[in-house]
């Protein structure tokens, strides 16, 4: 394999986000450093400054069209990778916008928290265009290691450290395994680069893969790899958790999206059945055991759990229209979750609690935050015409065309279960009398992140046009994806003979 | 096959959103007799609307009239369209009317929260409109899901008994459960579409659109399939029994406003004709369906009238009746002949005025005992001679006693039934008898006779508002029951195409015949 490491300005352009959002990362600790009486809400929005401008970088390459790959295709830059890093700055500046007044909880608070937070994000747009096992390693594992700071965040706080502790040792455990299935596949293979790859069914790469599975499986939170989302969900900063529910996930997906299509394609038909076993244990297992927390941060964890199994089903059917849907899925569950994460942040600082009991009478407190929270549950739940809704039709129909019908089977039984516990909340919040009836007040910056979340998740459930134009673009490289299909779809012969 | 009329002004659409944007109005008022004026003014702007489509409509058509058609989402074929016809257009005028008379009834029977009661009423009223005006199956299944969240809301914050929250979570639980069984049935006429679009037109087109669905021939064992997925999504609806335990909870619970609508406006029923029949006709009429079916219907009646015979509770009374009654409607729709549909539509109609009716009788009743237990009543007919009266004239009603609208209805299945297998009608028969028997012993314990321990003594007649409801339920029910026919002439247009379309031989004909027209 020959490097050719001699880069353009031209292609440095394609890592103009990058390069821009590190730059002003060295801003913001520099203004941190320099003027240690800065109000560290100047600081909040001048780091979501920077990721506004990067955003908008961003949306300028997508409506151009620019792409390319660099450094020998460990870097690319295509419409995908442009969706996801879109997907990641997003959710991060809303993050930042609900971590604003929470931080004043944390002992010794400088701005390092949001350099942590920026830094997190710049890892996971590496990990969006990260094309080759090396480059997957290192920007998961960057990304990764702003987590294992902020989960633990809380110092003072036995939870938040527990949270931390368990977090970092599964974390440094999944890396391990991540790491050795990277060289077992690079011993068999001899290529590093997913697109060269086409391996062919040996014991080394066959257990190569499974451990790469087993290492984006715990990134993504999915059941067998799911044990340490609950604890660390409930124990970590609820802003922390917020980012952690989404981002990751987002930047996970783009890698297993490129994995499995680019560099497994022929191996479809074996992983459809592992991805559809691992769909139906999350969706199944989380659901149910959601229904017995008390905890509203441990609840959105378990309904994160079930949502990735969505997602998977979406993954399973192996076709462009289902990585279409996931797309548009994550869409719609980063809206419903931002919102949803935003409300207990927001009510956690008014009442000092995340209990479910204490969501009790949220109605006569507060209408606006009981009623967005209805709606980001019941978008969640894939109640119509909420985005979780289209998501979830979408990701259904893709699956059916590909005739999963048992998956598609378990998939709505999980709905109706997941309903339950939905409603309990809703429960809660209107019919169940408030303890302490005073008004629950939210910030200015909480507020835009529930409209913003709301925004979302009402327009892309009434007018998803736009949103699935797009995501269909995103994945135009999967457009003539023809993996030897698992299921055989014979035409239809016409009808009666 | 199917022609569409439209007109250039989209009244449909005003239907649909004119509740719902009412309740947003209703949010932003303070005085709560200001409220309750604007939703009365809302409800009958609703139900003029509703009466002008019905003037407008051509009888004796086919066609779907009024459409309004919108891309919505293409990339899925999902469009926004809406449109009546001779099946639908009545249900309209049905739940505009029934909107009314609850807002009169809740007048001052609701007394807490009242703004968000009728904001809930009203947006219950949006969804169930949408329910029965639209001509895509994403867009119907939109509004029937929607439906719960207001129904939910209703039963459980303004509802009567102890067990409602019970009531409300097993309500919206069993009938997602069904929906989402339904879901699944649409997704695959979808792709069925998708597939049929991609050999005989060559493009890659999804459609949810019922009436492209219906070009599209679907090979039998699929057509079994989607047959009973959609089933199970009506019947928890409908509910057909035996997927109905959660029928009697829900309208002993919820408040009486609430079960007017639940137990007057027949969804599940409806969507039998509007979207299995049609899309699915060789499974609906395929001898393993056909008997299932009816036999379902069958137990339905019976057991839904045996079970009324012993309830000592009026309103779990009417609830079995009303399973009752949905055995009828079921047994006229799978004797698949004119006669059975036509009686089964007509019924699904009369249903919506002497149920309903006997609810809002027995809202009368609750308010004046707070209860609707029978050993609180007895003999009341020589204190409230008007309220017995009326009671007296909906009940005969919903039994079907000639002269009434019930037995319009109930002829025309039984009918149908006797048409179509002798032991049909046969066995329906005995349900008109245990009819008869379970309302008027029930009425005559409850008014007749000596004077009950628990009745008050100065128990008040019916006031103006509970006149008012009851009259124009009477004026309706005396209607249909002696000149039914501008009824009939509005159905009949659609029942007879839904029977030619059911008595295509097979689909290997209904295909020749589309690849010669495209040829």
């Amino acid at each position: 394999m020959t490097f050719n490491l001699a880069i353009s300005f031209a292609d440095l352009l394609l890592l103009l986000p990058e390069i821009f959002l590190t730059c002003w990362l060295c801003v913001v600790v520099i203004v941190d450093f320099a003027c240690p009486r800065i109000p560290q809400e100047r600081l909040a929005f001048l780091s979501v400054a920077g990721l506004l401008a990067t955003l908008g970088c961003l949306a300028w390459f997508d409506l151009s069209h620019v792409s390319g790959a660099l450094f020998g295709n460990m870097f690319v830059l295509d419409r995908m990778a442009l969706f996801f890093k879109i997907f990641i700055v997003g959710a991060t500046a809303l993050v930042i916008l609900t971590s604003v007044q929470y931080v004043d909880r944390f002992a010794f608070f400088r701005g390092e928290y949001y350099v942590l937070v920026v830094m997190s994000a710049l890892g996971m747009m590496f990990m969006a265009s990260a094309n080759d096992l090396l480059s997957l390693f290192v920007s998961l594992e960057f990304s990764t290691l702003g987590f294992y700071v902020l989960v633990g965040y809380l110092r003072e706080d036995l939870g938040s450290n527990e949270a931390g502790l368990k977090f970092f040792i599964l974390g440094v455990f999944a890396a391990g395994l991540l790491a050795y299935g990277i060289s077992l596949v690079y011993g068999e293979t001899g290529k590093i680069v997913f697109s060269d790859m086409a391996p062919t069914a040996t014991s080394g790469t066959i257990i190569g893969f499974l451990l790469i599975f087993a290492a984006l499986g715990f990134k993504i939170g999915a059941v067998p790899f799911h044990s340490w989302i609950p604890d660390t969900y409930h124990g970590a900063p609820t802003p922390v958790t917020t980012f952690l529910s989404i981002a990751p996930k987002g930047a996970a997906f783009a890698i297993l999206l490129r994995i499995f299509f680019v560099a497994l394609a022929t191996f479809k038909p074996v992983w459809v059945f592992l991805l559809v076993a691992v769909s139906i244990l999350s969706m199944t297992y989380a659901n149910i055991v959601a229904i017995a927390q008390r905890n509203m941060k441990r609840l959105l964890a378990y309904s994160g759990i079930a949502q990735i199994g969505n997602l998977l089903i979406g993954l399973a059917a192996g076709t462009k229209m289902g990585n279409d849907a996931i797309l548009f899925y994550l869409l719609a569950y980063l809206f419903a979750n931002i919102g949803a994460f935003a409300i207990v942040i927001a009510v956690g600082q008014a009442i000092g609690s995340e209990e479910i009991d204490d969501y009790s009478g949220l109605n006569r407190r507060s209408p606006f935050l009981a009623f967005a929270m209805l709606l980001f549950l019941l978008s969640l739940a894939g109640v119509p015409p909420l985005a979780g809704f289209i998501g979830k039709l979408y990701i259904f129909v893709a699956a059916m065309k590909e005739g999963l019908y048992t998956l598609i089977t378990v998939g709505l039984i999980n709905i109706v279960i997941s309903m339950y516990y939905y409603l309990i909340v809703v429960k809660k919040m209107y019919i169940n009398e408030p303890i302490d009836p005073s008004p629950v007040q939210i910030s200015g910056t909480m507020k835009a992140v529930v409209y913003v979340g709301l925004a979302g998740t009402l327009v892309i459930g009434i007018y998803p046009q736009p949103v699935i134009d797009w995501v269909v673009g995103a994945t135009v490289m999967f457009a003539n994806f023809a993996g030897p299909s698992a299921v055989v779809t014979p035409p239809v012969p016409p009808f009666g003979g | 096959m199917l022609e569409e009329l439209t007109v250039g002004f989209p009244i449909l659409s005003c239907i649909l959103f004119l509740p719902v944007l009412g309740a947003m109005v209703l949010w932003m008022l303070e005085d709560e007799d200001m409220v309750r004026t604007s939703a009365l003014a809302i409800t009958l702007v609703e139900l003029a609307l509703a009466v002008y489509v019905l003037l407008r409509f051509v009888p004796e058509s086919a066609a779907m009239q009024f459409t309004e058609r919108v891309r919505w989402i293409p990339a899925l074929g999902i469009s926004y369209h809406l449109g009546v016809d001779g099946i639908s257009v009545l249900f309209v005028g049905l739940t505009a009317f029934l909107s009314v008379l609850v807002v009169i009834y809740s007048w001052d029977t609701i007394r807490h929260q009242v703004k968000l009661y009728l904001m809930c009423l009203l947006a219950l009223e949006t969804t169930t409109m949408g329910v029965f005006v639209s001509l895509d199956l994403i867009l119907f299944f939109v509004f029937w899901e929607l439906m719960l969240i207001p129904s939910y809301f209703l039963i459980k914050l303004w509802g009567g008994g102890a067990e409602r929250h019970y009531a409300a979570l097993k309500f919206v639980l069993y009938t997602l459960l069904g929906s989402v069984f339904m879901l699944v049935g649409i997704a695959l006429l979808n792709i069925n579409f998708h597939q049929w679009a991609s050999l005989h037109r060559a493009d890659q087109t999804y459609s949810f659109d019922l009436l492209e669905l219906l070009a599209a021939p679907i090979p039998f064992d699929q057509q079994i399939l989607i047959f009973w997925l959609m089933f199970m999504g009506f019947a928890f609806k409908a509910p057909v029994f035996p997927f109905h335990t959660w029928l009697p909870d829900a309208l002993l619970e919820g408040p009486i406003g609430m079960a007017v609508v639940l137990a007057g406006v027949k969804l599940g029923t409806f969507g039998f004709m509007r979207f299995s029949l049609p899309l699915l006709p060789d499974a609906s009429k395929s001898e393993t369906v056909v008997t299932v079916v009816v036999i379902l219907g069958l137990c339905a009646i019976l057991y839904g009238a045996w079970m009324a015979l012993v309830q000592q509770d009026f309103r779990r009374l009417l609830a079995y009746s009303s399973i009752s009654h949905l055995g009828f409607v079921v047994v006229g729709l799978f004797a698949l002949n004119f006669q059975g549909l036509q009686g089964s539509l007509l019924t699904m109609i009369n249903l919506g005025f002497s149920t309903a009716g006997l609810f809002f009788i027995a809202g009368f009743l609750y308010s004046r005992q707070q209860t609707t237990q029978l050993a609180s009543f007895g003999g009341m007919a020589k204190q409230v001679p008007l309220l017995a009266t009326f009671f007296l004239i909906i009940g005969l009603a919903s039994i079907g006693l000639p002269g009434t609208n019930g037995f319009v209805g109930e002829f025309l299945i039984l009918l149908g039934a006797f048409k179509a297998k002798w032991w049909f009608g046969a066995v329906a028969v005995l349900g008109v008898i245990f009819g008869a028997a379970y309302f008027l012993w029930y009425y005559e314990r409850a008014m007749l006779g000596p004077v009950g321990k628990a009745v008050k003594s100065t128990m008040s007649d019916l006031q103006l508002r509970e006149i008012v409801i009851a009259v124009s339920l009477s004026v309706m029910i005396v209607w249909i029951g002696l000149y039914p026919s501008p009824f009939l002439r509005i159905m009949n247009g659609s029942v007879q195409a839904l029977v030619d379309r059911l008595n295509h031989d097979t689909v290997a004909a209904l295909e020749s015949s589309t690849i010669e027209e495209g040829r």
